[in-house]
């Protein structure tokens, strides 16, 4: 009974009416190379119902009603669609191509590809043209401005240093960046990979579309795939491109006389004698941003190697890119080697693999910035003599010139990441995929000291050579096995997934010291050229290891409807037993409105498309052991005549072995949208997550006494926002453009710190750690925390007049009573400020006109601010900005820049450090003119590319510091400005050639 | 051409899941690499012996015993001033001058370090009891606990007042502690110091020199009394350290500080420090009171005040062995101070000289002398004149005076005063200048009640009912959830 029943629904899918066929078309389908091409869909024009898959033959047969009307559509992802009248035909031999525009319609997700159009999730793309408009070695910034939902930040303008990435805001109160996944692999960073091998970047931002990457997908998944080779005959592709960077702008500090009064003000106000007796009689003086900064060069070379036949496709890669950094002593340069081959073992069987080596050498920068910035601009940076010139005389900050020469820090890298699969496909249907992956890392730094002395009585200096070596080895292997089923008949469309993967990380460090070397060139930077007796080593590590199960389905029927659901258990060594496992869910609804009769009568909407989903994903980003409490040793006492070590342990460091998953909730509601045959096309997604069980390491009061702060599953946040991107693309004649718009809003909002725990404060400020951060319900992660600000007491009498905290003096800052209770406490402390943008967005424009090509990009964000946090380290009298010279001298004359004094009350944190945060920047103009196609045939080259790129040309901005990206790797301290490397402008000129 | 079969590759599958699974638990077990794990530390009397020594390493911690610590008791007193070039630590110049608030980071810095001390003491003190081991050692290394806890809350009650009083490790559901009376916090010091002085032997081996000993929490003990005007107290207490006869007077006053004056028959608790060629062991103590430059390649803070200078007897040989003057030669004959022009009035503290020491300037070799014998005698003498026993006062009194004089017959002459109010003053300025530049002052004139009269006759804002205790730290107060309060006067 059940089975008979089972049968006739069975039927009802088939489609009963291909019992009635008039008549049968046969044929055969081949690809572009002439080779038989299975799993094409064919059906018919005037059946809806009716369809058939190619076999592994290439061959069909198909029933038809009508073979005279009618016409067969044959369709494959990666495909040009191709229709044929059948005319009556009996056999219809077909031959497609390749679809040029391949990544327009098939979108990597986790574990496979889908079409876009049978997406339920937030899924933006970024194509390998993009990629290569920003001369940089990093592809994370490269990100920068160009996906709705995704800020990239860039860490520091230091050379080799990646970019902060935030996914649809900061989601945890801990590590918020993304996963990466490259080529299957899962990684934590892709500082190593060259941004030439890229073939596209795919950004998962819903649940939809990360949960099937579990406990680390909360936070967003990025995608990149590199390029594979092609079926075709051999093409070599050269890249090269060579260009200058300098700083975008300097800090404007006082010059030496106007230090000098200001020195003495600050010696006056403070009860001292003043220092300089003429500072008119210094002038200029030194500036040392001058000083530290060069023009730098960058240069990138790439030269490829692409394709394949019936058993073997390559794509083989070498790249050499160089950078030094426009801060001196901060050369970065890496080689990468690239092969990524498959191998067509049998008509079902494929082997293949991805492997990157890459080897880079950098040179640590001795931290001159904070030098230049705090230097004394009466100092000259050589004495007559040519010795320099003594920085320490009156506070002890070195010359930064110095520092430059006596600094012998360099890092090199190696790094293999790659992975080996096999796919076999059986019974029809089925894929088994295997594939092994591994990221073996290691480094070494050495920092060697020179012994030196600036002056003889200069405190810059180093009594004994040193030199320490560290090496680091991370090792990672993945192994990942999944079974797919993929079917497609009549109006279904199925696909099925399910999986093991297994994971293990392994990290140590290996390093030690010495002093007293025989020599100090370069051939000496070896520990065995140190005193032996003064040797010391360290060596630990840790590991953690990952297990996961995984499941997703699709489903589409008739083109329209859309299903996705999935589901990962993820198991890990970090969490205590009974937390070990978590499950994370997803589902995901989509409906294609175009492909429904009632829009087939207009021409307006050329696609529509309304999709949702909800899932659950989470974050384990944590301590290996922060579930395990350890035991610190070598915290070490003294005793004994003759003394010697005691060595002494303790546990300093709490631990909490109930800490769990991060688990994050998210709604998204998404409609895509093209008009005029998709020459508009818009996407706009509203996306609702929330965090709870957020793993904090919550400062503790110090009274507690330990050594670090515990963490705990304590709170939760909410993010909402919309993401939109808009885009537009037209020709006329020879003309083409396009014009595109990202942008997207973040509301960030703490909804709880757990229980009993009022408020989370970070960001230590100034010379006292000031804490300048305090997260609370109700406000976004970080929010800034101080007085608000009233202008300046003025005289006595407005000291009686006003609250005050009973320290002020005229011309000192009048701090805002927000509690209306007559004094100033640090009870009337605030928010005043909001690391978070409200919006961010990227504008691009490109232009084609015959061989011309012209690409215009802005990004910038708006509504964040930023302490200016370096401004209030004054650990003596340092260099001024030239904002203290608006001070208050007397009354009347500044009514916002208080006396100038060093610490104190006008440092307590307060609005007077605040500054405004948005920029727009004009990220990129690329020119390009690709040489006739006419000229370049008799030299045998199919196609000569010459360009010229300006990034970051011009920042419009309201904040004084080098750059207003100013970010942190802890979200709760984020936009503090403590003196970040400068980002740079940078002009290249390049070629891109192919032959 | 390989062949794979749908069976084969269906069987390679399940296997894989097979195997994934069976060995999960296993693979998701993972140890600390390299360290010992919490689940088994304090379970042998060697870790009874490592967490102890924990605590011990933080008297030569830079917080505890250097920076914060010369700041919140001689240059915030009328013995010293700042020092260094006039601009350098503002946040010690704030100190120095009484503009400081609850921001300052020199009372977080102490505020921090010695509650690690005390949440180190009370873990050991918590677990220790749980080992197995020889009774007598256990119980040995408890009282040095309880010593080393009391000191951190004796400085710490002196400097703030009213303290939260943590006497085991916290939960986090404790996290938010309110202050607790400073006489409950004087109790527990009184009560820990008198198990350690049933715990604690009276000396150690060699090898141990250093570690707390009866004698220490006596000396500590009597210390705690006299801030809290228990004069019979002091008076058993310094005299129990007297009568036990294991310490005297080092005959030669300015080589008690050097380095061979170390451990010296005068010395009741020093804290050890050593600069190993590797492996620390030094303190950045020295460091910072160095002379600036060269040759000592001190930061020449802790400048002795005029008001110091100004204070000793006529001929008293203790102020040149106190203060170092520009164009003296070191102790040790390598070089003579030069004079620096970028700093006004230049002096530095003797006391804190070192010679050159291995592994550049931040290891610094210095013991940090903690409790002399001579102090113990001028607490026995202040209790004797407040308790009415003058002549008792006298003869420790003059102890002092003949050890400083020397051979010097004409300067110090033995005092003779009898009168209670006239005797009490000499006894105090007798503290001053025979432990001048030892970071007793400004605890000793809080606990005279003359801080406001002293401080403002040298000029300083010293508010009277505000500033005789330090603000509690502000990120203290925000972390503690609103539960701490501040003292009155710093909002």
């Amino acid at each position: 009974m059940k089975n008979k029943y089972l049968l006739s629904v069975f039927c009802l899918l088939l489609g009963l009416s291909t019992l009635h066929a008039q008549s049968t078309v046969t044929g055969t389908v081949i690809d572009e190379t002439g080779l038989p091409l299975p799993g094409v869909n064919i059906r018919s024009a005037l059946q809806s119902t009716t369809g058939v898959i190619s076999d592994a033959d290439g061959s069909y047969s198909i029933d038809l009603e009508d073979p005279a009307n009618d016409t067969l559509i044959f369709s494959f992802i990666g495909y040009q669609t191709l229709r044929q009248a059948v005319q009556a035909r009996t056999t219809i031999d077909v031959q497609m191509d390749v679809q040029q525009q391949l990544l327009d319609d098939v979108v990597v997700v986790g574990y496979g590809v889908q079409r876009k159009s049978d997406l339920t999730g937030a899924i933006s793309s970024v194509k390998e043209e993009e990629l290569q408009r920003v001369s940089s070695g990093n592809v994370e910034q490269i990100l920068q401005g160009r996906v709705a939902g995704v800020q990239v930040t860039p860490s520091s303008g230091e050379p080799g240093r990646g970019a902060v990435i935030r996914i649809r805001g900061t989601g945890t109160l801990n590590d918020a960046s993304p996963l990466f996944v490259v080529d299957g692999m899962l990684l934590n960073d892709i500082d190593f990979l060259n941004p030439n091998d890229i073939e596209s970047i795919e950004v998962l931002k819903d649940a939809s579309a990360t949960a099937i990457y579990g406990s680390r997908g909360a936070n967003g998944v990025i995608i990149v795939t590199t390029k594979k080779g092609r079926d075709q005959r051999p093409t070599f592709q050269l890249n090269a491109y060579y260009g200058a960077q300098e700083v975008v702008r300097q800090i404007d500090l006082t010059n030496a006389s106007e230090f000098a009064q200001l020195a003495n003000e600050v010696a006056i106000n403070t009860g001292l004698e003043t220092p300089f007796d003429d500072p008119n009689s210094f002038g200029e003086g030194t500036d040392w941003q001058d000083q530290i900064f060069q023009t730098a060069p960058i240069q990138n070379y790439q030269l490829s190697s692409n394709g394949g036949n019936e058993f073997v496709r390559y794509n083989i890669a070498a790249n050499y890119f160089a950078q030094e950094g426009i801060i001196r002593g901060s050369d970065f340069n890496r080689l990468t080697i690239r092969l990524n081959n498959e191998y067509l073992l049998s008509e079902n069987v494929t082997v293949g693999h991805n492997i990157a080596y890459t080897r880079n050498n950098r040179e640590n920068p001795a931290g001159v910035l904070t030098q230049a910035y705090r230097a004394e601009p009466v100092i000259p940076v050589f004495n007559d003599d040519g010795s320099f010139a003594d920085a320490t005389v009156r506070i002890p900050v070195g010359n930064p010139e110095a520092s430059i020469f006596y600094r012998n820090s360099f890092s090199d890298g190696t790094r293999l990441v790659g992975n080996a699969y096999i796919n076999v496909d059986f019974l029809k249907n089925f894929t088994f995929r295997s594939s092994f992956g591994i990221d073996n890392e290691r480094f070494e730094s050495k920092t060697f000291v020179p012994q030196f002395e600036v002056s003889p009585t200069s405190l810059q200096r180093n009594e004994e050579s040193n030199l320490n070596v560290n090496n680091t080895t991370n090792e990672s292997w993945l192994w990942e096995n999944t079974i797919s089923y993929q079917n497609e008949w009549n109006i279904h469309r199925i696909n099925l997934l399910g999986g093991v993967t297994a994971q293990e990380f392994t990290n140590e460090g290996l390093g030690g010291s010495r002093r007293n070397f025989l020599g100090e060139t370069e051939e000496f930077f070896y520990l065995s050229a140190g005193e032996a007796e003064t040797q010391t080593n360290f060596n630990g590590g840790f590991e953690w290891t990952l297990l996961s199960y995984l499941f997703r389905a699709n489903y589409t029927l008739m083109d329209r409807y859309l299903l996705t659901v999935s589901m990962r258990a993820d198991g890990s060594s970090k969490f205590g037993e009974n937390n070990r496992w978590g499950y994370f869910p997803s589902v995901g609804l989509g409906w294609n409105l175009s492909q429904e009769a009632f829009m087939q009568s207009q021409n307006l909407i050329s696609r529509l498309k309304l999709r949702g989903s909800w899932g659950v994903i989470g974050n384990e980003k944590i301590g290996a052991y922060a579930g395990k409490p350890t035991v610190t040793s070598n915290i070490n006492a003294v005793f004994g005549n003759p003394s010697s070590l005691a060595t002494g342990a303790s546990i300093v460091d709490p631990a909490n072995p109930n800490i769990q998953w991060e688990e994050t909730e998210q709604y998204n509601f998404g409609v895509e949208i093209g008009f005029l045959e998709n020459r508009l096309t818009a996407e706009l997604d509203y996306y609702n997550r929330t965090t709870n069980d957020i793993l904090v390491a919550v400062p503790i009061p110090d009274y507690v006494g330990v050594d670090a702060n515990p963490v705990v599953n304590a709170a939760s946040v909410e993010n909402k926002g919309i993401d939109m991107t808009l885009n537009w693309r037209d020709d006329i004649g020879d003309f083409s453009y396009s014009v595109g718009f990202v942008g997207s809003t973040v509301n960030n909002e703490v909804l709880s710190l757990g229980t009993g725990q009022a408020e989370i404060f970070g960001g230590g400020l100034g010379v006292g750690g000031l804490l300048g951060t305090r997260t609370v319900v109700g406000q976004p992660i970080g929010a800034f925390y101080g007085y608000r600000t009233n202008g300046i007491f003025q005289n006595e009498q407005e000291l009686e007049q006003f609250p005050t905290r009973g320290v002020e003096v005229p011309g000192d800052l009048r701090f805002v009573d927000t509690n209306n209770d007559g004094v100033i406490t640090s009870d009337d402390r605030t928010m005043i400020g909001n690391p978070i943008p409200d919006f961010t967005y990227g504008f691009n424009v490109s232009m084609n006109y015959k061989g011309f090509d012209l690409a215009l990009e802005f990004n910038g964000q708006q509504g964040n601010e930023i302490i200016n946090a370096k401004k209030m380290a004054r650990f003596g009298t340092y260099n001024f900005e030239t904002t203290f010279l608006d001070r208050w001298t007397g009354e009347g004359t500044s009514n916002t820049e208080p006396r100038v004094t060093n610490g104190g009350h006008n440092y307590e944190p307060s609005e007077r450090f605040i500054e405004d945060g948005s920029f727009t920047r004009l990220r990129t103009v690329q020119l390009g003119y690709t040489l006739p196609q006419s000229l370049m045939d008799r030299v045998g080259i199919s196609r000569f590319r010459v360009y010229v790129i300006g990034n970051n040309l011009v920042t419009w901005t309201d904040y004084s510091g080098y750059t207003p990206e100013i970010t942190s790797g802890s979200v709760i301290s984020v936009g503090i400005d403590s003196g970040v490397f400068p980002i740079a402008k940078t002009f290249t000129a390049g070629i891109d050639v192919t032959f | 051409m390989i062949r794979i079969t749908s069976y084969k590759s269906i069987v390679a599958a399940l296997l894989t899941v097979f195997l994934v699974t069976a060995c999960s638990e296993e693979f998701l077990e993972k140890k600390p690499l390299g360290q010992l794990s919490s689940e088994t530390f304090f379970t042998t009397p060697e870790h009874a012996v490592l967490g102890t020594n924990a605590v011990y390493n933080l008297l030569r911690d830079w917080s505890v015993h250097v920076f914060s610590y010369i700041g919140t008791t001689d240059i915030i007193s009328d013995d010293s001033d700042k020092g260094s070039t006039p601009n350098d630590a503002n946040f010690l110049l704030e100190v120095d001058n009484f503009t400081f608030d609850a921001g300052n980071t020199a009372f977080s810095g102490v505020w921090s370090g010695y509650y690690r001390g005390i949440y180190r003491a009370n873990l050991a003190i918590q677990e220790i009891p749980n080992i197995e081991m020889d009774e007598t050692m256990k119980a040995r290394l408890i009282g040095e606990n309880k010593f080393l806890r009391a000191y951190f809350y004796l400085s710490l009650v002196r400097w703030f007042g009213d303290i939260p009083l943590i006497l085991e490790p916290l939960n986090p559901d404790q996290y938010e502690q309110a202050r607790d009376p400073k006489e409950e916090v004087f109790a527990a010091i009184e009560q820990d110091l008198l198990d350690a002085i049933d715990a604690l032997p009276e000396t150690y081996p060699p090898a141990d020199i250093g570690r707390a000993t009866k004698g220490a929490a006596q000396g500590l003990l009597a210390r705690a009394y006299l801030t809290t005007g228990n004069f019979t107290g002091v008076r058993d207490m310094a005299e129990a350290v007297i009568n036990s006869g294991r310490y005297d007077l080092y005959p030669n006053y300015t080589q008690l500080f050097q380095p061979i004056g170390e451990n010296s028959v005068e010395s009741v608790f020093e804290v050890q420090a050593e600069a190993f060629e590797v492996g620390g062991g030094g303190s950045q103590y020295n460091e910072v009171q160095g002379v600036r430059g060269i040759p000592n390649l001190g930061w020449g803070f802790n400048r002795p005040s005029d008001d110091l200078v100004a204070t000793y007897e006529t001929g008293d040989p203790r102020r040149d062995a106190t203060i170092f003057y520009p164009g003296e030669i070191l102790p040790d004959g390598s070089d003579i101070i030069s004079d620096n022009p970028n700093i006004v009035g230049e002096r530095y503290n003797q006391k804190a000289w070192v010679p050159d020491h291995p592994g550049g300037n931040g290891n610094g070799p210095g013991n940090i002398r903690l409790i002399r014998y001579a102090d113990v005698l001028l607490m026995a003498a202040e209790a004797h004149n407040e308790l009415g026993n003058p002549q008792q006062a006298l003869e420790y009194l003059n102890q002092v005076r003949a050890r400083a004089r020397g051979t010097r017959t004409s300067v110090l002459p033995d005092i003779t005063e009898t009168n209670q109010n006239a005797l009490r003053d000499i006894i105090w300025h007798e503290r001053r200048v025979e432990l001048a530049m030892e970071q007793q002052r400004w605890f000793d004139i809080v606990r005279q009640g003359r801080a406001a009269e002293l401080m403002q006759a040298v000029g300083k804002p010293f508010v009277e009912g505000k500033h005789e205790v330090l603000p509690i730290p502000q990120t203290e107060i925000d972390l503690s959830g609103g539960m701490l309060t501040q003292n009155p006067g710093y909002n």
